[in-house]
């Protein structure tokens, strides 16, 4: 019997040694000897660009056959595009920086992530690389990627959360409201007068006409902390349950009745639109594009209403940048002067929805859909009272972060439980996110 | 003798093997997962489950949902097989269409359900076409709530009914035509031979079909997703989110034991209680 159970064991562990060999062995030395192979036996080099954007099945199909393919063919140089969460990004980032063995030649990240990676040192200053010919960056974008003195990363694509509007709503606009207010995003075009519009086309339909992404894998919560708490508190995090916030949460309690229920189920709202469930909707750029791609005579892209403090909105922006001790630093640096070419963004903008961070390619927009949506978020990004918010960088927190609101959201506006006590409930987990990452509390 | 005793363990290596990789292997991690942090013993991410808004109503629509959805099942398996038992021309179709739903995923079926009754689906078109309403009914929603746990409760009858049917059905066919018989020579009118006869001999069949059905019925997900989203939290829908929302696997991992726990106490309780009874050995 004991040599029975010797022998089940014996053979139980060579069976773990072996499946676990097949299991994780198997990537990493394919990729590793892809690489040191290129470099030692013939001149083409493959650069490894690791990405958190442009992830989709769709979006990354369109990289590596499209985007990149032209790349290789105007350079010779081959590109393993690596499509990861940020989580893995940063721990293999971090394993590879501290053995000395970097394998990574370019990462693409959202600006928080760009920031965290920069305070642990593991980003290059790009400030030495040759001048990038025949672009200029957007202003605020430059200003972004410089941190601490270091020029961390080139500023690679854009986007932000819009409102569409679909034009029959014009129809019912309320008393003291035009459409060149909406359209330019005037003073009049405040919260009180959407919610006023709100109401009018609910009382003239006969149905609730605005719709929210409010679902579980919508990207509602970037309206709460991004958009309706900065125009009404100054800031996204740090006056959560102060009284203004209060009036902010009031004001949404008041604004539901004329949403359209569904909207806890919806995660984008580019169907609802095109199916004429609602006539005005807010969502990201990326997701609202269909609709108006589908039907670009329908819709206009709006700037947000303002609030007391001002028109608070979100810029999301995503940089490219290279590791220290990478592998191929001039042509990873070749790669991001073809990503941040003119042409290649508005390539990625018909094909993803990312808008362009240099200037010279709004120039390069052909008519038609896309421009109705550049234009509309051009016309918030240059309205007077704006309020950049940037996503905050928690790292593994974030989502906890966007619980925090949603939670909130879910317990005052639906549940109709008290402001100031949900708030003040919530109040120091939020903070205590923000100290625990080591973050300002914006 | 000491190869003939070495076979059996022989034959179930390949299965132990599986199981200590594919079952063990992760219910160890989450185990640790759930009742460690940095590395020692610590009930923290327990607190934070609990402490979760989302967590006690999870836990009671899923119960609520098994409680509502298994037993109507249950009851209309039992009458649709005793139907379709006696022979009768058509008798083999009726059977096929009764099994199609099998084949449909719960996704799916939410998929088919949502189009079915979302504001401009086939239900509201329909009845304001015909002049019965002038604005669509609503049926998803935060404020419709108890709507859409009917609906959900409607789509899982019409998908995973089959299930249940198939194993009771099964069950019937097994019983012997001699009970019935005697029993008719005895006088016995058809609810004396139902309730004395068919029904405890149906017993082992109705307790399997119960067990697995209430089992799926705790790990409800993919239906409630499309149909409530987190409107209607389940206990996966909140392990799901968890873990791919929030990034916390701990949580998830408790979500996830929590189910299995649920899981492995109601199949207790269920061969517990219902333990089959066999006429040959009651006499």
């Amino acid at each position: 019997m004991k040599r029975l159970f010797g022998l089940l064991l014996v053979v139980v562990v060579v069976f773990g040694v072996v499946a676990s060999g097949c299991i994780s062995g198997g990537g990493e030395t394919t990729s590793e000897t892809g690489t040191s192979k290129t470099t030692t036996a013939t001149e083409k080099v493959t650069l490894t660009w690791l990405s958190t954007q442009l992830t989709p099945p769709e979006e990354r199909a369109f990289v590596q056959q499209t985007l990149l393919k032209g790349f290789t063919d105007e350079t010779g140089i081959n590109v393993n595009f690596v499509p990861v969460s940020y989580t893995d990004m940063v721990t293999r980032l971090d394993a590879e920086e501290k053995t000395g063995k970097v394998t990574i030649d370019v990462v693409g990240d959202l600006h928080g992530g760009m920031d965290y990676m920069a305070s642990k040192g593991w980003l290059m200053d790009l400030s030495g690389m040759p001048k990038l010919e025949g672009r200029t960056f957007i202003g605020t974008f430059e200003k972004y990627s410089v941190i601490n003195g270091k020029k961390v990363y080139v500023p690679w694509m854009s986007a932000t959360y819009v409102m569409v509007v679909n034009k029959e709503a014009f129809k019912y606009l309320p008393d003291g409201l035009t459409e060149d207010d909406v359209m330019k995003g005037t003073d009049k075009w405040t919260y009180d007068a959407f919610l006023a519009w709100a109401k009018k086309l609910k009382d003239s339909t006969g149905q609730p006409q605005v719709g929210f992404p409010a679902g579980p894998k919508g990207l509602f919560v970037r309206f709460l902390h991004g958009y309706i708490y900065p125009s009404y508190t100054g800031y996204q995090a740090k006056e959560f349950d102060s009284p203004d916030a209060v009036t902010m949460w009031n004001y949404l309690k008041e604004l539901w009745p004329y949403v359209h229920p569904s909207s806890t189920t919806w995660d984008a709202m580019s169907d609802p639109l095109l199916k004429g469930e609602v006539l005005i909707a807010w969502d990201h750029t990326a997701r609202i594009k269909d609709a108006i791609t589908t039907k670009p005579d329908q819709f206009v892209v709006v700037p947000v209403p303002r609030g007391p403090k001002g028109r608070g909105f979100i810029v999301v922006l995503a940089g490219l940048a290279i590791p220290n001790n990478a592998p191929h630093k001039d042509e990873a640096w070749k790669l991001i002067d073809y990503l941040t070419k003119p042409e290649t963004q508005i390539k990625v903008l018909e094909k993803v929805g990312f808008f362009p961070t240099v200037k010279e390619a709004s120039g390069k927009l052909p008519e038609g859909p896309l421009k109705i949506l550049a234009e509309g978020v051009t016309a918030q990004s240059s309205t007077s009272d704006a309020l950049v918010a940037m996503i905050p960088n928690l790292g593994s927190k974030g989502g906890d972060f966007k619980d925090i609101y949603r939670t909130a959201f879910e317990r005052i506006v639906l549940n109709g439980e008290d402001p100031a006590k949900v708030t003040s409930e919530l109040k120091p987990k939020l903070i205590g996110l923000f100290t625990e990452a080591g973050v300002e509390v914006p | 003798m000491e190869r003939r005793s070495l076979l059996p363990y022989l034959l179930i290596l390949p299965a132990f093997a599986y199981l200590l990789f594919f079952v063990g292997y992760p219910l160890v991690q989450a185990l640790y997962l759930a009742f460690t942090k940095n590395g020692a013993l610590s009930l923290d991410t327990v607190r934070r489950t609990v402490n979760n808004y989302y967590f006690w109503s999870a836990l009671k629509n899923t119960i609520a949902l098994a409680a509502v959805i298994v037993p109507i099942q249950v009851a209309l398996a039992v009458v649709l097989a005793l139907l379709l038992n006696k022979a009768f021309k058509g008798r083999d179709l009726a059977i096929y269409a009764l099994v199609i739903p099998l084949t449909i995923s719960d996704v799916a079926s939410g998929l088919i359900w949502y189009s079915m009754l979302s504001p401009y689906g086939f239900l509201n078109k329909f009845l304001m076409n015909i002049g019965l309403t002038s604005h669509p009914i609503y049926f998803f929603g935060y404020q419709y709530r108890t709507r859409e746990f009917f609906v959900i409760v409607l789509s899982e009858i019409w998908r995973s009914t089959a299930i249940v049917f198939v194993m009771i059905l099964a069950g019937l066919q097994m019983i012997s035509k001699d009970y019935l018989e005697a029993a008719e020579v005895f006088g016995a009118n058809y609810w004396t031979r139902l309730r004395r006869i068919v029904l405890p001999l149906l017993k082992p069949s109705i307790q399997s079909a119960l067990i697995i059905r209430t089992l799926f019925a705790m790990q409800i997900f993919g239906v409630v997703w499309i149909l409530a989203g987190r409107d209607v939290p389940v206990l996966a829908g909140e392990g799901f989110y968890q873990l791919m929302e929030i990034k916390d696997y701990g949580v998830a991992s408790i979500y996830a034991l929590v189910i299995a726990g649920l899981s492995l106490l109601l199949g207790i309780l269920y061969v517990k209680f219902l333990k089959a009874e066999y006429l040959e050995v009651k006499t």
